[in-house]
């Protein structure tokens, strides 16, 4: 091939042009500085008709949508809401992320809250949240972990708990008291256990999301924790998984497979159906999401007691999502708007509550709705017991909730496989905790 | 999709016998030795055609924690029309997109394999294999500098940027495609356009296209299914739920809530999705097997 | 679609009329015979000093018909593989975007990861069941189907209509398909007796690893016949009917002059589909997630996590989609050369 001086020239120009658009590029990193909200917007921010935008992934859509609604109909601004399917969510915050197209708002499940407030996608809130007249009765885990280097960044946006829900239709026919949940963990054993021997087609004992390890963190953390023991360190670095109460919960799981008291379905769930059977009556006891029990209960006549540890006690994990200004707003004040709205009496009561939402505030924990269920009561208070937490981790996500993560390979170990691996089963999390 | 690569042009083809089967003596096999084949044939085609009917059916049957819960009927559906911005907005936008897509690759890819099968020219060997290449990369790594770039040029989050990425990844198999057209057609063809008088533009619009018509049914059909279905590129590059296509509005449709799949709206949805591509692809058919065939293809 | 009624030049195919139950192989065969005017060159760039215009002319216009294509793999696909060069060399997080160099942590980091091994071997061994069974069957089909009878032509129609469907459309219709509470096939396999209890399509590694193939099987097997069928086409009835004199048997006359001739076609299918699987991932990211056990997890799967889901880290995620990329090249250079050989 020969070369003339005109391809020279246009080679020339490809070369410029690509380093041109590579330079481009790599201008724009998350350089910029994060926008503050102004002190003289007031505790209540600025109401003037903006138009804010807000990002949350599906799980949540439900009340995402009642919230939203239910602001715009009483304010000037308006919030535009941005639904993201649950596994794709962190994609998509990421990319926006690297290249400064974050929403006005976004919502951020609890345990990524962490890392992303240590990445800087939030702005900081620590004044504002001060100002605020309920500012003390604020679920403090979800606090905490929007908390970096003593500055806070987030809030409360949904609370998600986890309870025992039992299905009191099969728990008579099987003999047991159908007002009576488990108290313990060998009495859940025992329940599941009388519910398999009625012996029906295509009724189980219970049921867990035996490949999804954010479900395991939901329902079995708080057992450990009811037990008084933790499941990590202070600092989320290292794994306290293979102790004593930990194991128990393992024993118990593996007991109801052999004696094959657990869904089939359970060994492959990766957590899109986990609740299903449970919801169209075919499963007696489990653990399961506290958002969900109006749905469930037009399917099943379901009894509610808080999640017991190996001789008593009662947790819940403290999950959720937490919401916060990002760092791209160009409306912080606006932001801000919506954000001291939502903790208000009219958002946590007349909004949440009224949908059977736990409201974030401890002192609303006794409200109007919650006297007419008693079920809505024993969600309401566990939301504040003693032993209840939302873990702090960085790398939670790593560790835990992603596919194939090694809490995984580790629950899977001791429920199916050999459980002879626990201890280099629970170093594999310390060793992905302390990346 | 993907592309196949060019190597050494065949021999052309000499003539052929529509129904080249070995062994076989004219005189025609007795029925029953083609029972068996009958049986293996009919037992393919249940097999291939159940998972379509199972979904159009299902989506429609009675199934427990649907919308659909007791009776036949289109309760599925009415999740389906009555999610967020409505179907209908995402049907739109996935038409545009789709409609880009086709016109952009028939565009280019039309361009690029005349100026690939008839022209020589500085870098032509390089151009073609860069092209070829784009199959090799994994595309979920292309998405996040492709979201950057998006951005720097006004484009991020818009049905016409999506449909330029789209338009990229589709190159390799319809500049192939195009140039194994324009090289089955006799270079007299275009020589006599020549001498007539025509530009190389003149011959290309006048006489060429009419010749790799079938060629361009089967690159605007494969661009408008990779368009229409595509899930992982709108879901990087587009962050506005009112500009969501379709098989994203599904899939977010797929967990309305934590721990339950809607499998009737699932059902629901993939016919929604495949419904206009079976009919499309149907319709095509002839023309599109007749574009494979017309270059016919060299390994 | 109605055919042109202008006259065609010779040598250009004419579209018929649409009969019902006509196959569009044959159809589009019969009418294109003879080539008897492909005396001349087919294909090939234009003599220059022919027509009008000069060698240097020809060659501007050449560039300026390749322009729009140029355009787009430039800008669409070498400045962003550029940046993921860049990201590979870089300590580059998904949320902080870029923090120095950071050679050669990356690549020791990526193929340190504890899903590097079981992912490669996991797709090498996909890669290898999914090629043999779809060139297997799609030559099969191919086989069965070749003779234009108007059941072949529903045959081929049923194969084919799969190919309609997305990836990710088709992964979605499986994930429904298999599903222990909506899923069809479990009770049906009950029913047969060929499955006592339900059965569980994704749960052990060896069952998602063959829905999966399933699936893809299912969705791609009409294509490749079509190649398969073109290929076949393209072999002369007067070979066989030499073979057929010479006393060759059907099994003979397959694998001598079918096989053989047969061979850039295959080969085409070959390279597609290896390059296909390697790259495989939305199959996988729908219906298995990689589970159970990190079982199935594909290298593609391994970047995109590494990206997005935990880690959080292009610049790893980068330089694994870099070995990939230069794995590829490897892998389609050794396949041109072996194809290359066998050209004949």
């Amino acid at each position: 091939m020969t070369t003339t001086p005109r391809t020279r020239r246009a080679r020339r120009l490809v070369a410029l042009l690509a380093t041109g658009a590579l330079a481009g590029l790599t201008a724009c990193g998350s350089g910029g500085t994060a926008p503050t909200v102004s002190s003289d917007a007031g505790p209540e921010g600025v109401d003037d008709g903006t138009t804010l935008t807000l990002w949350t992934r599906a799980p949540l859509e439900a009340q995402a949508q009642l919230l939203v609604d239910a602001y715009n109909e009483s304010h000037e601004n308006q919030v535009e809401l941005t639904i993201t399917p649950n596994d794709d969510y962190v994609t998509r915050v990421g990319a926006a992320a690297g290249s400064g197209d974050l929403p006005d708002l976004f919502a951020a499940d609890i345990v990524y809250v962490p890392n992303w407030t240590e990445a800087g996608l939030f702005a900081d809130i620590t004044d504002k949240i001060a100002e605020l007249p309920e500012a003390g009765s604020i679920n403090q885990g979800h606090l905490d972990a929007g908390t970096y280097e003593d500055q806070q960044y987030v809030l409360p946006f949904v609370l998600d708990l986890s309870v025992m829900f039992w299905n009191k239709d099969l728990y008579r026919q099987a003999g047991l008291d159908p007002e009576q949940g488990p108290t313990t963990l060998a009495e859940y054993e025992e329940q599941a256990l009388a519910v398999q021997a009625l012996d029906q087609e295509g009724v189980y004992g219970t049921a867990f999301g035996g490949n999804c390890g954010g479900c395991g963190v939901f329902t079995w953390f708080p057992m450990v924790w009811a037990s008084g023991e933790q499941v990590m360190d202070e600092a989320g670095t290292e794994s306290l998984l293979d102790g004593d109460a930990a194991t128990e919960v393992y024993d118990t799981f593996r007991t109801l497979q052999e004696a094959g008291a657990v869904t089939p379905a359970s060994r492959d769930e990766t957590g899109a159906t986990w609740v299903a059977d449970f919801q169209e009556g075919r499963v007696g006891v489990m653990p399961y999401p506290a958002t969900l029990l109006q749905g469930t209960s037009e399917t099943v006549d379901v009894g509610v007691t808080p999640i017991p540890g190996v001789d008593g006690g009662a947790s819940t994990f403290v999950g959720g999502d937490g919401i916060g200004i990002s760092k791209d707003s160009e409306a912080p004040d606006a932001a801000w708007n919506f954000l001291s709205w939502l903790m208000s009496d009219e958002a946590q009561v007349e909004v949440l509550a009224a949908n059977d939402v736990t409201p974030a505030r401890t002192d609303l924990a006794d409200n109007e709705f919650a006297q007419e269920d008693p079920r809505v009561q024993v969600i309401n208070e566990v939301a504040g017991a003693a032993d209840s937490r939302t873990p702090f981790a960085p790398n939670f996500q790593q560790a835990f909730n992603a596919p194939g993560s090694p809490w995984v390979t580790l629950f899977r170990n001791q429920v199916y496989g050999d459980a002879g691996t626990l201890e280099q089963d629970n170093e594999a999390i310390t060793e992905a905790l302390s990346q | 999709m993907s592309a196949p690569a060019p190597a050494r042009p065949a021999p052309p083809p000499s003539s052929r016998r529509p129904d080249a089967v070995p062994s076989r003596g004219r005189g025609g096999p007795s029925p029953w030795s083609r029972t068996p084949t009958y049986v293996l044939t009919g037992g393919l085609v249940i097999i291939f055609l159940f998972p379509l009917i199972w979904a159009g059916v299902a989506s429609v049957s009675p199934q427990a924690g649907t919308a659909q819960s007791e009776g036949w009927g289109l309760g599925n559906y009415e999740t389906l029309v009555g999610y967020q911005a409505g179907v209908g907005r995402y049907l739109l936008n996935s038409t545009v997109v789709s409609g880009l897509v086709v016109v952009l690759t028939l565009g280019v890819s039309l361009l690029g394999g005349y100026a690939f099968a008839r022209f020589s020219f500085p870098g032509k060997d390089l151009l073609f294999l860069l092209v070829l290449a784009i199959l090799m990369v994994p595309y979920a790594t292309l998405l996040i500098p492709l979201y950057v770039l998006l951005a720097q040029l006004g484009l991020q989050n818009s049905l016409v940027g999506l449909a330029l990425v789209l338009t990229m990844f589709q190159l390799p198999f319809a500049t192939f495609m195009m140039r194994i057209s324009f090289e089955a057609i006799p270079a007299e063809l275009e020589e006599s356009a020549l001498v007539d008088g025509c530009s190389t533009f003149g011959a290309l619009r006048r006489v060429l296209v009419p010749a790799v018509k079938p060629g361009l049914v089967t690159v605007g059909l494969f661009a408008f299914l990779a368009a229409w279905n595509d899930f992982i590129t709108p879901l990087v590059l587009i962050t506005d739920s009112n500009l969501m296509p379709l098989p994203l509005a599904v899939a977010n449709m797929r967990q309305q809530v934590m721990g339950i799949v809607d499998y009737g709206a699932t059902q629901a949805g993939v016919t929604v999705l495949a419904l206009p591509c079976v009919l499309l692809f149907l319709a095509l058919q002839r023309h599109y097997v007749r574009g494979f065939m017309s270059g016919a293809l060299k390994g | 679609m109605t055919p042109p009624s202008t006259p065609l030049p010779p040598g250009a195919t004419t579209a018929a009329p649409a009969g019902a139950g006509d196959d569009p192989v044959t159809a589009s065969l019969a009418r294109r015979s003879p080539l008897a005017p492909r005396a001349g060159r087919r294909g090939g760039p234009v003599r220059p000093g022919r027509g009008r215009g000069s060698s240097s002319s020809r060659r501007r216009q050449g560039w300026l018909y390749a322009a729009p294509t140029a355009l787009f793999v430039l800008v669409l696909f070498l400045v962003p593989l550029g940046l993921v060069l860049r990201m590979s060399v870089s300590d580059w997080s998904l949320f902080a975007g870029s923090r120095g160099i950071n050679v050669p942590d990356n690549f020791t980091a990526a193929v340190g990861d504890r899903l590097f091994g079981p992912a490669v071997q996991f797709t090498v061994t996909y890669t290898v069941v999914t090629t043999v069974i779809l060139i297997a069957l799609a030559l099969g089909l191919a086989l069965l189907v070749q003779e234009a009878t108007r059941w072949n032509s529903v045959v081929r129609t049923a194969v084919l209509v799969p190919s309609a469907l997305g990836l990710a459309s088709a992964s979605l219709l499986f994930y429904a398909l298999y599903s222990p509470q909506s899923g069809p096939l479990g009770p049906l396999l009950q029913r047969v007796g060929l499955a006592d209890g339900p059965v569980s399509f994704l749960g052990t590694p060896t069952a998602a690893l063959w829905s999966t193939v399933a699936l893809v099987v299912w969705r791609f097997a009409g294509f490749y016949m079509l190649l398969l069928l073109v290929g076949l086409q393209g072999i002369s009835g007067d070979v066989y009917e030499a073979a057929s004199i010479d006393g060759a048997g059907r099994f003979r006359s397959f694998w001598h002059i079918t096989l053989p001739l047969l061979t850039p076609s295959l080969a085409l299918c070959t390279i597609l589909c290896v390059t296909g699987s390697l790259l495989a991932f939305d199959q996988f990211y729908i219906l298995t997630k990689g589970g159970p056990d990190n079982t199935t997890v594909t290298v593609v799967q391994l970047v995109y996590s590494t990206a997005f889901a935990g880690a959080n880290d292009l610049g790893r995620a980068a330089a694994l989609s870099i070995l990939v990329l230069g794995a590829l090249v490897v892998v389609n250079a050794l396949q041109f050369k072996a194809l290359r050989r066998k050209d004949v």
